[in-house]
């Protein structure tokens, strides 16, 4: 389990999180949704270790604290919304880099499974660099997976933590990508992800976070949070839920994708 | 110009050449090519005292007489290559001060080569010193205190005669460079300090030791009458038009005349065997004696 | 959405080919290694000697000096100047995160440069028990120390809270540098004429003043550092990602940097010290080796202290002999091998370089 209690956050000087409470279980995709500046990705960063706070982040029961970097490694892996390459590295080199930090194994099988698994297979001895953006993220999903490989291990949970991993991708790489998120939790890991699209958050979360100002709004199974008046206020704007647009202007929800 | 006496600098040799032999300077069997010689005004000293076969090889700033130029250059004083000295084969080198890298002279000096250090100067005193530890190095004591001998009885009698010829002294000024418009010059304790005292002028520049970058504003106070250089091959001889175009000397009293002089380069700064031609020199071109 | 691809393949596992160049590498070095022990002005060869030993013959004076003196302690510098400077660079270009870096980037080269300056120019200034103790050794004591004084103020300049910013060090490394130049450009205005020689000869770099005296002080400092670096491989690889995703694969970057930093101004410090200022190495051996075998710093920095010894070597073989007797600054040497070489390789790779 993921357990944050008190946590408080500043950032140059200023207060973005303040007394807060987050929890997220093994088994479930638990997602934090909400406006820009709403402070998801902080809260985000302050569980991966990647800033400083206040207050107490427990990992499978552990405190973040007084764990070391390689220990954190092996439980938990850590998808970036953003990532540049200083050298050109071919893309399973990339996958590899993932492979040293994790506990998974012998690595040649692991790092082609894991670009199978997200669809880019035959990809292995391409320069990363000459890679589409969408392409580069879901070689860095492989990464992740590399280094987190078994979802379970030793009885205990392993977690993904992922930062908006679906904005650069189109609908069927958005669906592949949840898809992985959800197997992974069914599978007995957990996924805690900062999500954009409220339509992907709504299909695959088992839990879902709506921040808004540095505070959570609302927490809980999809169908409690995501409400006209949860959404209106967090967003600052009207919502409707459930509502098929008027008007003959066409729509895509990645819901009734075909699968 | 160059002022070549080369009836004076000849006699000199021969006398002292002639002087050692009747003295019965023992020849010895190495008077086989067997000694390097590092310095412009060692090498010099060398050819003055008849020598000039015993030399292998010299330095860079070894160019005077023409002759050493023919012979295979270890390169610059401090930046010898201790491989490339030893390959050179010489029993003996005899070196201006300030060999560098020390190791290298560890290791030559390690290689049992008699490595003689002569200490620098620009006095008659530190000229006969000179001379002195040269000949001995050489193993031609007497023939060294005939040098020693003519040398300062030709500086003297140049000095005197440019003292007597003085009837305002004039202010000379030394440039070691004037490239680019920058001007580096002699200051005190330089060859071409010596040279300007003795030949009855004033060095323009004193207050520095040494050759120096000098700025444009001292440049105009030291107000000099002549200007003074290096004859170089080539285009680094910036002529008299050129030269006083520098805005730091076109206000000089120099530049009336465009007074400018140039010697031949070991001649006016090394302060070796023919000082008292460049005494001479100078003094005819400053009081025209 | 797919790219059009026509890019080159990157070759199937460079790892193992980059390890492969371990042992070709190697060899070269061996073979340079002994071409540098039998070349010399003084025409002493290597075999003759190995086959007087052989016989139990006594060499002659010349050979000994020659050998046991003169080259074999070249080699030996060489081989660790070379080595420190290409592998001090792989770090910092890992570190920094751009193949541009270079060894120096962390302020050694300045400080190391003006500590020498410094002692050439105005060591005649310092108490004369001092200059008795130290003798000869002042300038690369100075260069070393100047090196240390410049590193750690740079370090204490780009690092809060417990952490570096190698942006910080980068711009504060420019400032150093501009510092340091301007102090050059004074010590340039007061320094006579055999001072400034020896300014220009230091900065242009040699092996000639190689001893077993320094041997003995920097050797050991060169080669426990670059020994250390060894270990840095993966870290850097993970580095290569950012320094937040570093951390998430469980290396301990602030860690990494420290150490990073400090084998660095130790074995270019030292190999500066003894040697003045030689350039080019530290980034021209890394980037042909990425441009040959892959970025993998795991194959890079044993690769790049067996091709930078070895470069290094063949240049000053090349300094010795080609003027003989007199001998080329080695900086040069590596100036005009170098850099129409690297310039090639450049052109023809395909496409440009990204940064």
């Amino acid at each position: 389990m993921i357990k944050a209690q008190h946590l408080k956050v500043k950032l140059s000087g200023k207060t973005i999180l303040s007394d807060l409470s987050f929890e997220a279980h093994p088994g479930q995709v638990t997602s934090i949704v909400g406006p820009n500046g709403s402070g998801k990705t902080t809260l985000l960063r302050a569980m991966t270790g990647d800033l400083a706070y206040t207050g107490r982040v427990e990992i499978n029961g552990l405190d973040m604290q007084g764990q070391k970097p390689w220990e954190l490694a092996t439980v938990r892996g850590v998808l970036p919304q953003a990532s540049a390459l200083a050298f050109p590295f071919s893309v399973v080199e990339v996958v590899n880099i993932g492979l040293q930090g994790g506990r998974s194994g012998q690595s040649e099988t692991v790092a082609s499974a894991a670009l199978s698994r997200v669809g880019l297979a035959g990809y292995a001895h391409r320069p990363y660099q000459e890679l589409s953006g969408g392409e580069q993220q879901r070689v860095q999903l492989a990464r992740v997976l590399a280094q987190i490989w078994h979802p379970v291990e030793d009885g205990e949970a392993r977690w993904l933590f992922l930062d908006e991993p679906v904005s650069a991708l189109d609908i069927s790489h958005q669906l592949q990508v949840m898809n992985i998120a959800r197997d992974f939790a069914d599978q007995g890991g957990g996924v805690v992800a900062v999500m954009h699209d409220l339509n992907l958050t709504a299909m695959f979360s088992d839990k879902m976070v709506l921040m808004a100002n540095g505070q959570i709004k609302a927490a809980g199974p999809v169908v409690e949070v995501l409400t006209n008046d949860h959404l209106s206020s967090a967003y600052g704007c009207s919502v409707a839920v459930n509502q098929t647009p008027n008007g003959s202007v066409p729509f895509i929800l990645p819901q009734a994708a075909v699968a | 110009m160059t002022f070549f006496n080369l009836n004076r600098r000849g006699l000199i040799a021969a006398c002292a050449a002639i002087w050692g032999a009747t003295l019965g300077v023992p020849s010895a069997q190495a008077d086989a090519a067997d000694t390097l010689s590092i310095g412009g005004t060692v090498t010099e000293i060398v050819y003055a005292l008849g020598q000039g076969h015993r030399l292998r090889a010299r330095d860079t700033t070894s160019v005077y007489p023409p002759e050493a130029t023919e012979l295979p250059d270890v390169g610059y004083i401090r930046a010898l290559s201790p491989e490339g000295v030893l390959s050179v084969g010489a029993s003996l080198i005899i070196s201006d001060e300030g060999a560098r890298p020390v190791e290298a002279v560890d290791v030559i000096r390690a290689a049992d080569v008699n490595f003689v250090e002569v200490p620098q100067g620009y006095t008659i005193e530190a000229l006969s010193r000179k001379i002195r530890i040269i000949g001995e190095a050489l193993d031609v004591d007497a023939t060294a205190e005939a040098l020693i001998s003519d040398v300062t009885k030709d500086i003297e009698e140049a000095t005197a005669v440019a003292q007597a010829s003085i009837d305002e002294p004039k202010r000379v000024m030394f440039l070691l460079s004037a490239r680019g418009g920058k001007l580096t010059a002699a200051g005190r304790g330089t060859g071409p300090d010596a040279i300007i005292r003795l030949a009855g002028g004033i060095n323009a520049v004193t207050a520095f030791e040494g050759y120096k970058p000098i700025a444009s504003e001292a440049t105009l106070a030291a107000a000099p009458d002549l200007i003074l250089m290096m004859q170089r091959g080539g285009d680094h001889g910036a002529n008299a038009d050129e030269l006083f175009e520098i805005p730091a000397l076109a206000l000089t009293p120099a530049a009336k005349t465009k007074a400018l002089e140039t010697m031949e380069p070991l001649l006016v700064t090394g302060f070796g065997p023919r000082t008292g031609d460049a005494v001479r020199h100078l003094s005819q071109i400053l009081y025209g004696n | 959405m797919t790219l059009a691809i026509d890019a080159d393949l990157v070759p199937v596992d460079r790892l193992s080919r980059a390890r492969k160049l371990h042992l070709l590498l190697l060899a070269l070095l061996i073979f340079v290694s002994l071409g540098s022990l039998t070349t010399g002005a003084t025409g002493v060869a290597l075999l003759d000697v190995l086959w007087k030993l052989v016989q139990g013959q006594e060499l002659s004076q010349v050979e000994r000096i020659v050998l046991f003196d003169i080259r074999i302690p070249r080699l030996a510098m060489g081989l660790m100047v070379g080595a420190s400077l290409a592998v001090a660079g792989a770090v910092m270009q890992g570190l920094f995160r751009n193949p541009l870096a270079d060894p120096g980037i962390v302020g050694v080269s300045a400080g190391a440069g003006l500590g020498a300056i410094m002692s050439i120019v105005l060591g005649g200034l310092l108490p004369l028990a001092i200059l008795e103790s130290v003798g000869r050794h002042l300038t690369p004591i100075a260069a070393f120390f100047g090196g240390w004084v410049t590193t750690i103020l740079l370090y204490r300049v780009s690092t809060r809270h417990g952490r570096t910013s190698v942006a910080t060090m980068l711009l504060a490394g420019i400032a150093i540098g501009a510092l340091s130049g301007a102090a050059t450009g004074v010590l340039t205005y007061i320094a006579n004429d055999a001072q400034l020689r020896d300014m220009t000869f230091w900065g242009m770099g040699s092996l000639a003043g190689a001893s077993w005296g320094k041997l003995a002080v920097a050797g050991p400092i060169m080669l426990i550092s670059m020994g250390g670096v060894m270990f840095m491989g993966r870290g850097l690889n993970a580095l290569a990602l950012g320094e937040a995703t570093a951390h998430h694969i469980g290396i301990e970057v602030q860690k990494l940097k420290n150490l990073a930093i400090l084998a660095v101004a130790a074995s270019v410090g030292a190999a500066v010290a003894v040697s003045g200022g030689i350039g080019f190495v530290g980034i021209v051996v890394p980037h042909l080796l990425r441009l040959g075998t892959g970025p993998d710093h795991r194959a890079l920095l044993p690769n790049a202290a067996l091709l930078g010894a070895s470069l290094l070597v063949g240049a000053d073989m090349i300094a010795r002999v080609i003027i003989a007797p007199a001998e080329l600054p080695i900086g040069i040497v590596m100036a005009i091998l170098g850099a129409p070489v690297f310039l090639w390789i450049l052109l023809r790779q395909r496409g440009v370089v990204d940064l």
